[in-house]
């Protein structure tokens, strides 16, 4: 079959020799699926998909594209949500599918190895198995693998609690661009040799180098854990109680926020028998020893009736608690109900100004005409603004969409908060990087990419471009 | 051939149907290929996008990978119940194998049963064959039901599950002349001669339609209504039986799931009772993933139905059971072959014979 394709030859062969011709995509159909990610409005096909069995495969893949200056677009399951893996110009798309092991775990050291293409929920069903648990959980995680929650820092649900994924890493193993291996940290707990390039990379979303294997920390597995749902007339009021809670000095495992349209989307999806009227809702938990999440529990719910809850319920047993959880997670998927185009955002701002922020969405999503529902971590003042538009093909929608979006970003900053708390820049947020960072950092991140990638292959049109 | 000839690439897709994917990808640990391969091509979601790409021409309708993955997919609908999007992967399916399937893009094999499938007579024969149980209103498809649905090659492959059928459910009516329910068109290529035929069918047998097939009852049920169609044990879930014993002890049994049964109608809980209630019940691990029987698959994809069947065949083999029961006659065969194959001492029955055994 000739090779269809904008990849020289030489190139080609060394793929098939490196990862063997069965590992190597070039057909145009095979390749138009990984044009894409979870982000809607960015796509590019790649010119080349190859998915290497190991760290050894992956520098030499670079090696040979950092020679042949072809870009190089690392891809775990492609659940992200910043076009952090869409092939913007091309290029190979390097797929971690392969290096699904995970390698050990370590109940003595309460850590766990595993290569970059496990699954959060398989390492966290090894980790379990030891009576340990890995804390982040990001919404994808029976898709996302553990090298993409890396490569983008993952949050998740119990953010508030425990932290996200930079807080567990422990060790990287990464092929650098020009086909060096480097094994940062390790298995220590305190090691502070060197620069601290393990935070580096982590959330430098594939763009200094290949993450093959991590390293991370493992908590032993709380014996309890409980779910519970508060209702409120309005998202703002819920904002109020979160601040109530954490003023009463408890921090829940898990403190996230619904509006009504989110809540009737998730209804659809997953039947809970939510509250008809409440105008948001409040979904917390806590986990620990029996009495302790109990007492946490009292204290949340004494906050929420303070602050005007219509309701607070709690979940019965486990089944419920996941039941709740899982409906969260499905928010986003389960919102395209409304409207086949979804666009959704990760502005985040401190805490004490989440109900404002809650506000100005409000007022902005009236400026530009535009429906956004919003859901988010409220516990750590994450939140997802998504406008929901009819279709894709609605241009004149979308416009006003960003337009609505470049507000939100430059709310988020004024009130001291961010443009991503968790989703990453990617090609997606990267035009309101440097108003973030300011000119001198966003120079001094261009410096670091080239340290990394002299060439600039790695990921181009994201972070360091 | 009653296949429409698409003419424009712009017609193939319900485009309400094709937008509603939002690219998550939470389908991907559901689908079997994918578990196969690790390919974006070969999950729900790659699969989506390559019918978008058809659909807007920034695939030409010939790309041989189209060709490959609208075959390589099983149908098994693993990717709908936990698609929070709500995606209806099953019709999209039907749509692109209407297209991709239409004339000679069909495999022989499938053509050959559909011929069968679309006549009368081979079912007669069939019918006469078997000596069907004869209820009072079995001549003339006439009275108010409820009527048991015979189902095509089910009465030619396994004729001994509609008698089991109508001796734990002497009111059923099940009269002999009774076309196919159209699943197997829907499902090869022909989605409008499919519902032609379930509207056929219903229209045959007025009133409630009870079938020992899960496949057959999830595509009935789409076309002529759910409330008109019960499969089996969800007819039978009131009804008490006895015990299926070996010897001194009750017999270990274990279910594999009819894909369509659970994906399509949520129907999982009903058979699981009624198993429990006449024997020890031991779920396995994947008692929810396809066999790999899928309808036609395991004819026209016989490697790849065998990689799919292989990990279920351990788990059974793995779990100490005396029967792996059906609920679907391709979900039995396709398990049947699969445990002669390897000698096994595990014995997999259609859940009618096995009710039969506990009332007898």
């Amino acid at each position: 079959m000739p090779d269809s394709t904008r990849i020289p030859q030489p190139v080609l062969d060394g793929l098939r020799a490196i990862a063997g011709p069965e590992n190597l995509r070039l057909a145009q159909g095979e390749l138009a699926v990984y044009a894409r990610d979870a982000t809607p409005l960015f796509s590019g096909r790649p010119d080349a998909v190859v998915a290497p069995a190991d760290t050894g495969q992956v520098a030499r893949i670079l090696r040979l594209a950092t020679e042949h200056r072809i870009p190089v677009i690392p891809r775990g399951a492609g659940s992200n949500l910043c076009a952090g893996t869409v092939p913007l110009t091309g290029g190979i798309v390097l797929s971690t599918v392969r290096m699904n092991r995970i390698l050990e775990v370590a109940p003595e050291e309460m850590l766990a190895r595993a290569q970059t293409g496990v699954t959060t929920q398989a390492l966290n069903a090894a980790a379990a198995a030891c009576g340990l648990f890995y804390p982040p959980d990001p919404g994808s995680h029976t898709v996302s693998t553990i090298g993409g929650n890396v490569a983008t820092c993952a949050g998740g649900l119990r953010g508030l609690k425990y932290g996200v994924t930079r807080n567990y890493v422990l060790g990287l193993t990464v092929a650098l661009p020009t086909g060096e291996i480097i094994r940062t940290g390790g298995r220590l707990w305190k090691d502070v040799a060197g620069y601290d390039l393990t935070r580096l990379i982590t959330g430098s979303e594939g763009t200094l180098g290949v993450i093959t294997e991590v390293t991370v920390a493992l908590l032993p597995d709380p014996s309890t854990s409980r779910t519970g749902l508060a209702y409120f007339g309005s998202l703002a009021e819920a904002g109020r109680a979160v601040s109530a809670i954490l003023a009463a000095g408890v921090i829940p495992s898990t403190l996230e926020f619904l509006d009504r349209s989110c809540m009737d989307a998730v209804e659809q999806y997953a039947h809970l028998g939510l509250h008809p009227d409440a105008g948001a809702l409040l979904l917390f938990g806590d986990d620990g020893d029996e009495a302790a999440v109990a007492r946490s529990f009292e204290r949340i719910a004494a906050a929420c009736a303070d602050c005007g809850a219509i309701a607070v319920q709690t979940a019965g047993d486990i089944t419920e608690s996941e039941a709740l959880l899982t409906a969260r997670r499905c928010t986003l998927p389960a919102l395209s109900r409304l409207g086949s185009l979804t666009i959704l955002e990760d502005a985040s701002v401190p805490r004490p100004r989440l109900a404002e922020m809650v506000a100005r969405i409000g007022t902005i999503a009236d400026r530009h005409q535009v429906t956004i529902a919003t859901f988010g971590h409220a516990g750590d003042g994450n939140l997802h603004p998504t406008c929901v538009l009819e279709s894709a093909a609605d241009t004149e929608g979308i416009a006003r969409a960003e337009k609505a979006f470049a507000d939100i970003f430059r709310t988020a900053i004024e009130l001291g908060g961010t443009i991503t708390g968790e989703h990453g820049v990617g090609a997606a947020k990267l035009p309101y990087l440097t108003e973030r960072l300011g000119a001198e950092q966003s120079d001094l991140i261009r410096r670091i990419k080239t340290a990394f990638d002299p060439a600039g292959i790695l990921n181009p049109g994201k972070l360091g471009s | 051939m009653t296949g429409v000839k698409v003419s424009q690439a712009s017609s193939i897709f319900d485009p309400a149907l094709l937008s509603r994917c939002i690219s998550c990808g939470f389908c991907l640990p559901a689908c079997p290929t994918y578990g196969l391969t690790g390919d974006e091509a070969s999950s729900p979601r790659g699969r989506i996008t390559l019918m978008r790409a058809l659909e807007s021409g920034t695939l030409p309708p010939d790309d041989p990978t189209l060709a490959e993955q609208s075959s390589f997919c099983l149908g098994c609908r693993a990717c709908e119940p936990v698609c929070p999007a709500g995606v209806q992967y099953g019709e999209l399916l039907e749509q692109w194998r209407g297209y991709q399937w239409a004339g000679r893009g069909r495999p022989l094999v499938v053509r050959l049963l559909l011929i069968v499938a679309d006549r009368a007579w081979p079912h007669r024969i069939a019918g006469r064959l078997r000596r069907a149980a004869r209820t009072p209103a079995s001549a003339s498809g006439s009275g108010p039901g409820p009527w048991l649905m015979l189902g095509c090659f089910e009465r030619s492959l396994f004729p001994g599950v509609s008698k089991s059928a109508l001796a734990l459910a002497p009111e059923l009516a099940a009269p002999d002349r009774q076309g196919c329910c159209g699943a197997l068109h829907a499902h090869n290529g022909e989605p409008e001669r499919g519902r032609q035929l379930a509207g056929q069918l219903g229209a045959q047998l007025p009133g409630k339609i009870v079938t020992t097939s899960g496949g057959c009852a999830a595509y009935l049920a789409a076309v002529i209504g759910r409330d008109r169609v019960t499969e089996l044990s969800e007819y039978l879930r009131d009804k008490s039986f006895g015990e299926v014993r070996i010897g001194e002890r009750r017999a270990r049994v274990a279910l594999q799931d009819s894909c369509h049964l659970r994906n399509g109608l949520g129907v999982w809980r009903e058979p699981r009772a009624l198993l429990s209630a006449v024997a020890e019940y031991v779920e396995l691990p994947g008692a929810g993933r396809c066999c790999g029987a899928a309808g036609t698959y395991a004819l026209v994809r016989p490697r790849d139905s065998r990689r799919v069947l292989d990990p279920k065949l351990d788990e059974i083999e793995a779990a100490g059971i005396d029967y792996v029961v059906a609920v679907n006659p391709g979900c039995l065969r396709q398990l049947r072959q699969g445990l002669r194959r390897r000698k096994s001492k595990v014995r997999a029955v259609h859940i009618a014979d096995l009710l039969r055994q506990a009332s007898g």
